[in-house]
């Protein structure tokens, strides 16, 4: 396949972003995750392709909208009893066409997720670089950018021929050989743990991190010349045990790792997952005290791991 | 996370990682002197008054030389106000002073405008009579509108919705604007303009407010004053400079026939009005040694008697202090502002006028930098006092009660370095240690200006008050050189230039300030005001008209004429549409013109013809082009992103794409595209949507219209039409003269209007509703538009040469977590940084979030000090009108992890 041809499923590409690499970034979202956390902020990636989203917040039915009345071929979208649209998701979970979004002037019928070519999304990149400043660049995210892997090698070779600065967020949830080559172009790394117990691991995550922690492994042996950072999403009741902290430090001690950012439990996700009409779990236990991230922290600082917590981060 | 914070120190040096500091260390800002506290909790509580004492000796000594030389009788009459105004001093002020004898104080100009009081006369007096009102309605009017005066209450009676008058200074507002009645600058050029060719044309478009407000309202601001010759020679000095203008010029008109006779005139009405203003400085030095003679706390004692020194020395010299001289620029701007009615007269580089006594203070040991930062923070509440009365419309609808007296910072110096000064920073930690108002400050960035400078400045936008706000100076000199190179601006003044009003680019001049044994070559304003020309057109109105054959659907009038033509490409709209504006520029400016031309001849500017260079040198008076230069006078506009993305609606939409017939998208319009009007709904969040029975007809084509591209995202099927706007606008404004014999230019700042514009304007191709306001500014995407991000919006803004035009404004707002931190300051310059060197001209921030500004509108009275920036300045939350209030709400909102 010639680079032109190579197309990638982006979901969002998100300008000023402060949070996930140094300096202002612009993040590309890929859509598709081979992972299923329960407390994904962005559930509308699992899928890998474009797909429906409903907002009922501002969709405006109440002050009279019906719009989108009889839109859909596939019956998808029905109004009953001046009730709000129903979207029967077993449909619209399939639609490609999407015939219900362009006459939505509420933003309430969205779709998630669109092709790209190589050359798209460098046209946005090389615009954004005139605005990032000089610590700033590119953050690779999602999803799992990793499931884009020949697109992203060529973007990131793109990338580097003009010199921008490349992150990325990952799961490290990929074959190693394709791991290890797409981290060659990258500058600064967040790769995700999520739980140091397998079991606990696949029941959260729906996969096992045996090929996480490997690749991470192998990533330090490679001589790798970048910046990485663990990140820990800390829900309670499922990895914000002091257990679970003291096997992390002991795996990051043993590949000489010493940075880690524990993330807070947000709900961000929730309405999104209501949007796509599935339950959200952790909703009510996902929170973990400030005083808990504080004795986690303690710990990683005891043993000389620079921990993180939230956004206090100095980059 | 304080408990590990040192730990956590600990090991990111081990780690060899750069830690930045903590926020918690960051963050620390001194809080203001107790005085200052103290005077701003009185500054809250007080309410706008009007007073009538200045109006009362203006008008006496006015009437008694009846039959003088005008400009001789104009400094006559308000030298004579000035030396009886009653200097009213607060315990724990450091600097005195104040428009009026109240603390937020103004008053009426009968002799500018009198028909609105005359009209009113009779029912005011009725008033007069009424029985007060109860005590709790006063109550709720107090939190609603902050120091405004919306209703009448017990005996006070609300003027022009936001001020009160006590009811027995009415008699006195009545009988002083009794003999202005036909001869007020407002009537005699009323009369005038009736001879215009055109003048019914006139009538409509201000009576269907396609273009807002009449030159007479406010004459004088949005330009930059000049400090220059009460510093150097005091006014016992400039006293003398007149003598000699006298001894020279008086009887002698040189080899011009037409003005050189002015000259001795000048000079006299100028000595006449020096005199006034050293008594006025005298008076307060009397009433701080009488207040100081039986003031028992020592403290108080000992602060009135350093205030009787200060007034007594700069009643007569030159000042010799930092604390003389900055008093004596607060005597100078506070008779300015008395002298016509105005807003956006503008402080310029105070930083760098006053650096010399700054640093001679500090050099000699006589001060120190936390006292200057004291003086500079009691500075910002004596700024903040200052208000403007005008009518109604202009208070409310333009000013949003704000009077604009601008602060610049940086910029580069007469031999092209960097102008940033010791005392700047300074200015930057007195803003973010006092919060308030006034004086907004703003960046000339350049690119020589020192980093830490420019962190200290992001710093403070950071705290969410709107200030500073960010001007390109290459953008700035630039126009300079463009605009007033005929006039033979040379490089070195166009480096003096600084922003009148909130965003007016106003001409400068540097001059030598002899101090502390050198010279240094200080900034100043150099031209009048660098606005009062065609104001303002809401141009998305000119569309609806162009649309509907010259016929206003709101008001059921023709407002211009049928141009009865088939509109039947994007050419044909177009031609028609510049037809229109051409026809609204011509007759409004020749209006206008006889407006500022009736003002500069019967009541031309007495302090601000003595302070602005040239005056002194040539003898002429600002309304004779005393000054340097003259190129000011501007054409305004509004609405500017409601208007391109109008035209990217029926672009894509009727001629591309051909989905619709021109006729069904006026159809929709016109039918509101199914949706109740906020006239009847009275909602006018631009997000409020409520179907009627039509609604099913229009939703597909509301829907197609919102889905149209939008200026803002980097798309050119939308950015084309500013560039083709921004193109035919520049040599279009310049067909048409000002009263001064010069070309007009585009100033594209909405200020306030955008809200009562958007309230006439139908809804538009671009799926805005009716009476919704206007997109704000002239370079923020419209609210919810962007799409795309910040970056996106930097583009679109900068597909043409800003520096082509006076300004261009874009106004942003950030989640205060975007900004977070030392790295968050770093990454907010990274923003400031990147509009700049794509040649933004300016770009300002509301750091805060919706959340609290809607919590804010709920409950006004816990959010007393909340400020935001609006339209090119900073207001309090709770003093600007609720369509505003809707449109910083829905701004998009950046970074909302």
């Amino acid at each position: 396949m010639s680079t032109q041809e190579l197309k990638g499923i982006i979901f969002d590409i998100q300008a000023f972003s402060v949070h996930d690499g140094p300096g202002c970034r612009t993040n590309v979202f890929f859509a598709g995750c081979p992972l299923r956390c329960k407390w994904c902020a962005n559930p509308e990636n699992f899928a890998g392709r474009p797909h429906l989203l409903y907002a009922d917040k501002v969709c405006k039915w109440s002050s009279g909208c019906r719009a989108c009345t009889k839109i859909c071929p596939r019956g998808g979208l029905i109004f009953q009893d001046d009730q709000q649209p129903i979207i029967n998701w077993d449909v619209c979970n399939k639609c490609t066409t999407f015939e219900c979004r362009p006459v939505c002037a509420a933003s309430a019928l969205k779709v998630c997720g669109k092709e790209y070519t190589v050359d798209d999304v460098m046209k946005i990149l090389r615009r954004d670089f005139n605005h990032w400043g000089s610590e700033g660049g590119v953050t690779f995210t999602g999803g799992e950018p990793l499931l884009h892997y020949d697109f992203l090698l060529e973007v990131l070779k793109r990338c580097a021929a003009m010199q921008i600065h490349t992150a990325i967020e990952t799961s490290g949830y990929a074959p190693m050989e394709r791991f290890l080559n797409i981290l060659k172009y990258i500058n600064f790394a967040f790769i995700d743990v999520k739980n140091m117990d397998d079991k606990k691991h696949i029941e959260g995550t729906g996969v096992s991190h045996k090929i996480i922690l490997e690749n991470i492994a192998a990533l330090k042996k490679s001589g790798w010349d970048g910046r990485l950072i663990l990140r820990q999403p800390t829900i309670g009741g499922f990895n914000d045990s002091e257990e679970n902290a003291q096997k992390l430090i002991d795996f990051m001690k043993k590949n000489n790792l010493y940075e880690i950012n524990l993330l807070k439990f947000h709900r961000l996700g929730q309405t999104k997952w209501e949007q796509m009409g599935m339950k959200y779990a952790y909703a009510k236990t996902g929170d973990v005290s400030l005083e808990q991230l504080q004795k986690l922290q303690n710990m990683y600082l005891d043993n000389d791991i620079v921990c993180y917590v939230g956004d206090s981060t100095p980059f | 996370m304080n408990v590990n914070e040192e730990k956590m120190q600990e090991v990111l040096k081990k780690r060899g990682i750069e830690a930045a500091m903590s926020e918690a260390e960051r963050s620390q800002i001194a809080p203001p002197p107790e005085g200052v506290n103290k005077l701003m909790d009185i500054y809250y509580v007080l309410k706008n008054t009007v007073d009538m004492e200045i109006p009362y000796w203006y008008n006496r000594v006015w009437w008694e030389n009846d039959g003088d030389i005008i400009n001789i009788r104009r400094a006559k009459a308000f030298a004579a106000a000035l030396s009886h105004a009653t200097p009213n001093i607060l315990p724990y002020e450091k600097l005195v002073m104040q428009k009026t004898k109240n603390v937020r104080g103004a008053f009426p100009f009968p002799w500018v405008t009198a028909s609105f009081f005359n009209a009113q006369a009779e029912a005011l007096m009725t008033e007069v009579d009424a029985p007060a009102e109860s005590e709790a309605d006063r109550v709720s009017i107090v939190g609603a509108g902050g120091g405004n005066v919306t209703e009448s209450y017990g005996n006070i009676i609300s003027i022009a919705k936001k001020f009160g008058m006590r009811k027995e200074d009415i008699p006195v507002l009545v009988k002083a604007s009794e003999p202005w009645d036909g001869c007020s600058v407002e009537e005699l050029s009323t009369k005038l303009a009736e001879y215009t060719p055109e003048y019914n044309l006139h009538k409509n478009l201000m009576d269907n407010v396609v273009c807002m407000f009449d030159s007479y309202a406010i004459p004088q601001g949005r330009e930059v004053i000049n400090y220059y010759y009460p510093l150097q020679y005091g006014w016992d000095g400039i006293i003398k400079i007149c003598e000699k203008g006298i001894h020279d010029t008086m009887g002698e008109a040189g080899t011009d026939g037409i003005l050189g006779m002015s000259r001795g005139y000048y000079y006299l009405a100028t000595k006449i009005m020096a005199e006034g203003m050293s008594k006025w400085c005298s008076n307060y030095a009397k009433k701080a040694e009488q207040l100081a003679s039986f003031e028992t706390d020592p403290e108080i004692k000992k602060n009135y008697e350093e205030i009787a020194g200060v007034m007594a020395h700069i009643a007569h010299k030159p000042p010799e202090t930092f604390r003389q001289a900055l008093q004596l620029t607060l005597a100078c701007h506070l008779a300015v502002v008395n002298e016509d009615p105005q807003s956006g007269q503008s402080i310029g580089r105070l930083g760098q006028v006053l650096q010399p006594f700054y640093e001679k203070d500090i050099e000699d040991k006589v001060s120190t930098d936390e006292e200057v930062l004291d003086l500079l923070q009691y500075y910002r509440i004596k700024i903040t006092e200052i208000e403007c009365f005008a009518s109604a419309g202009v208070t409310g609808g333009v000013l949003s009660g704000n009077t604009f007296n601008n602060l610049s910072l940086g910029g580069l110096t007469k031999d092209g370095l960097s102008a940033v000064t010791p005392l700047e920073y300074l200015i930057v930690e007195a803003g973010m240690r006092t919060k308030t108002t006034q004086p907004t400050l703003s960046v000339l960035y350049d690119e020589k200006l020192p980093e830490d400078f420019l962190m200290k400045c992001a710093n403070c936008t950071k705290l969410g008050m709107g200030y500073p706000a960010w001007m390109n100076n290459q953008d700035g000199i630039g126009f300079m050189m463009m605009n007033y190179r005929s006039e033979g601006m040379t490089l070195e003044d166009a480096r003096a230039w600084c922003l009148g009003g909130c965003l007016e680019s106003a001409p400068g001049c540097f001059m030598p300030l002899t101090y502390n044994g050198k010279v240094t070559w200080i900034p100043g304003g150099a031209g009048p005001t660098s606005g009062t020309g065609v104001h303002f057109i809401g141009i998305p109105k000119v569309l609806e008209l162009v649309l509907n054959n010259g016929f206003d659907k709101r008001t059921g009038k023709q407002v211009l004429p049928a141009h009865n033509k088939k509109l039947d490409s994007m050419q044909a709209i177009t031609d028609q549409w510049q037809a229109y504006l051409r026809k609204i520029i011509e007759v409004v400016n020749k209006v206008n013109n006889l407006q500022m031309d009736v003002w500069r001849k019967h009541n031309m500017p007495v302090v601000q013809s003595m302070l602005k260079p040239d005056c002194l040198v040539k003898g002429q008076h600002l309304g004779n082009m005393g000054t340097r230069y003259n190129a000011t006078i501007n054409y305004e506009s509004c609405g500017t992103v409601t208007f391109i993305n109008s035209l990217a609606a029926i672009g894509k939409l009727v001629f591309d794409e051909k989905k619709y017939t021109l006729d069904q998208l006026t159809d929709a319009m016109w039918h509101n595209f199914g949706f109740e009007t906020a006239y009847d709904t009275q909602v006018f969040s631009p997000d409020f949507r409520k179907a009627t029975a039509e609604a099913p007809k229009y939703e597909r084509i509301f829907a197609d219209c919102i889905n149209a591209p939008k200026y803002g995202n980097a798309d050119w099927e939308a950015d084309k039409y500013l560039k083709w706007y921004e193109d035919v606008m520049f040599p279009m404004t310049r067909e048409y003269h000002s009263y001064y014999g010069k070309e007009l230019y585009m100033c594209q700042i909405s200020v306030s209007t955008h809200g009562p514009q958007g309230f006439i304007t139908l809804a538009t191709p671009d799926g805005r509703l009716a009476g919704t306001t206007y997109s704000d500014g002239s370079m923020s995407a419209a609210a919810g538009t962007d799409k795309n991000g910040i970056y996106a919006i930097f583009e679109s803004a900068t597909v043409y040469d800003h520096s082509t035009q006076q300004n261009s404004q874009m106004n942003l707002k950030l989640h205060p977590s975007a900004v977070k931190g030392i790295q968050g300051t770093r990454k907010l310059l990274d923003i400031v940084r990147a509009y700049m060197r794509k040649g933004g001209f300016h770009v300002q921030f509301n750091v805060v979030d919706s959340k609290t500004l809607r919590a804010a509108q709920k409950k006004p009275e816990n959010y007393r000090d909340l400020m935001v920036r609006v339209a090119g300045f900073t207001q309090y939350w709770c003093e600007i009108g609720k369509p505003i209030q809707d449109e910083v709400i829905y701004r998009t909102e950046y970074e909302t992890v």
